[in-house]
């Protein structure tokens, strides 16, 4: 018990001098924090195991920081720079990469981002994925977009990498990740200042999102979010459920890392079915599926 | 029933036990709590500028004004995606509902420290390398030579970051589309 409050009492002591910025500055921070914690805990006859779990335990209170606006734009670019990199380059288009915004922006003005500027590329990749980038940069490759039949499905995979970002679901994968585990501020300035601890982080980022895929649990919320912008936009939320029922006949068909980063195609489409009976004035709205094939067979 | 459950309350005698009066002050509490939220339920606010307040529901109507972020309105009828308000100014309209938000929201630009600025845009122009508007912000340059991310996609981020859309023009594909404020028959 006497370990105990000792524990916490140093842990408060530490927050409280982090909080009065007797850490320095982000660098300096993470490197001083431990020891003024070491230090601490053996004047304190502390054993060096008890040491180390409080260290790690005042580094997940800092993590927990949340990422400003400015900086999850910045991660933002260099991701889209990643994405253009490995996913064919930029697939060039004016009349498509215009189509994709008009939709894309209907459905972020309606979206509980409003303000942060969101951005739609095409990636000329022969494999159907969609990505979102923090910060609003989203992606979605030439061979997806082909397949689609209508604009409500394309507005369904839209909103679905829109909800992403609104949702803020990469910034707090990486906030808890190993890399800003021990990092208590994660600004602009700390970006140019440590380029290698920026780089880290775009890794992390880059390999979540191109590789292992976020959490179920975060891909389920992502179709709940983005079916409701959808319906707020006013398209039918049934577009995203179609696009995945076309995507669930073409499994061990087509090659996609798509079907290794998110969860299966027929429980989210069987969760989506669930989901629009509660949608109970979607009747007339429309598919818009003479307006797609115009612009995208016509491109 | 109804009403004798309110006479026991205005004539608390020898029916109040200990637990009756425990379940009356948990009432209470609860309904102090809740006013506040209850008193503003019929109050809204744009959830970012340019929101248009028009005279009628057709949303290409006379525009008789155009709200900023966080600019509140009292609320008073809805119809399908449609909300009647009032603004502050006085002036009675429709709007979008889908524009507005129950939550007052911030004007700032994020959780961080930069967004005390209160403009997102202004502090993104900042960081970019060299000072100008356009280009790679300063990490990303940075990064982009470290990694030797070829000429061509720096380019393809650059014009992804500078591509915008006129609002005109995004009005004409929403009303062709009977999409966002044209949306379920609001036209």
């Amino acid at each position: 018990m006497k370990t105990v409050k000792i524990l916490a009492g140093i842990g408060i002591l530490s927050l409280f001098l982090s909080s009065m910025g007797c850490g320095g500055s982000h660098s300096g921070q993470s490197s001083d924090q431990p020891d003024l914690i070491g230090g601490l805990g053996t004047a304190f006859g502390m054993k060096q195991e008890k040491i180390d779990l409080l260290k790690k335990g005042v580094g997940v209170v800092q993590a927990l920081e949340p990422i400003g606006e400015a900086e999850e734009i910045t991660l933002g670019e260099a991701v889209a720079l990643e994405a253009f990199s490995r996913f064919g380059g930029e697939y060039q288009n004016k009349e498509w990469t215009r189509y994709i915004n008009l939709v894309g922006q209907t459905i972020a003005e309606v979206s509980d981002r409003p303000n942060l500027p969101f951005r739609f590329a095409i990636l000329n990749s022969q494999e159907q994925n969609a990505f979102a980038a923090p910060g609003g940069y989203i992606f979605i490759t030439v061979d997806l977009l082909k397949t689609l039949k209508n604009e409500a499905e394309l507005a369904g995979v839209l909103a679905h990498e829109v909800a992403h970002v609104t949702e803020r679901h990469m910034l707090e994968t990486i906030r808890r990740g190993a890399i800003l585990g021990s990092v208590s501020e994660f600004t602009l300035t700390a970006m140019r200042k440590d380029p290698a601890m920026f780089s880290n982080v775009i890794e992390e980022m880059s390999e979540l999102l191109f590789t292992k895929g976020l959490d179920r649990d975060k891909e389920f919320e992502a179709d709940v979010v983005g079916i409701e912008y959808a319906y707020r936009a006013g398209y039918h939320p049934q577009g995203l459920r179609d696009y995945l029922k076309t995507l669930a006949r073409e499994e061990g068909k087509v090659q996609s890392r798509f079907f290794t980063t998110h969860p299966s195609t027929n429980l989210r489409i069987s969760k989506i079915d669930g989901l629009l009976k509660d949608y109970t004035d979607i009747k007339n709205l429309p598919f818009l599926t003479d307006r797609f094939q115009r612009y995208v067979k016509a491109g | 029933m109804r009403s004798d459950r309110f006479l026991s309350l205005q004539t608390p005698g020898t029916a109040w036990t200990a637990g009756s009066r425990l379940f009356y002050l948990a009432l209470l509490g609860c309904l102090i709590t809740l006013w506040p939220s209850l008193a503003w339920a019929a109050s809204l606010f744009a959830k970012q500028d340019g929101v248009n307040v028009t005279a009628d529901k057709v949303p290409t109507s006379a525009v008789v004004e155009t709200l900023n972020l966080g600019d509140e309105v009292r609320v008073l009828s809805e119809e399908g995606r449609l909300v009647k308000v009032k603004t502050a100014a006085g002036k009675t309209g429709w709007v979008f509902k889908f524009r507005l938000t129950e939550e007052k929201p911030s004007t700032g630009g994020g959780f961080g420290l930069s967004g005390l600025t209160g403009k997102t845009t202004i502090a993104a122009r900042e960081a970019r390398a060299g000072g100008s508007i356009r280009g790679l912000k300063e990490s990303t340059e940075q990064y982009a030579k470290t990694k030797e991310i070829q000429q061509e996609h720096r380019d393809a981020v650059d014009r992804m970051t500078a591509y915008s859309i006129s609002p005109e023009e995004l009005m004409q594909f929403k009303k062709t589309g009977n999409l966002g404020e044209f949306s379920g028959g609001a036209q």
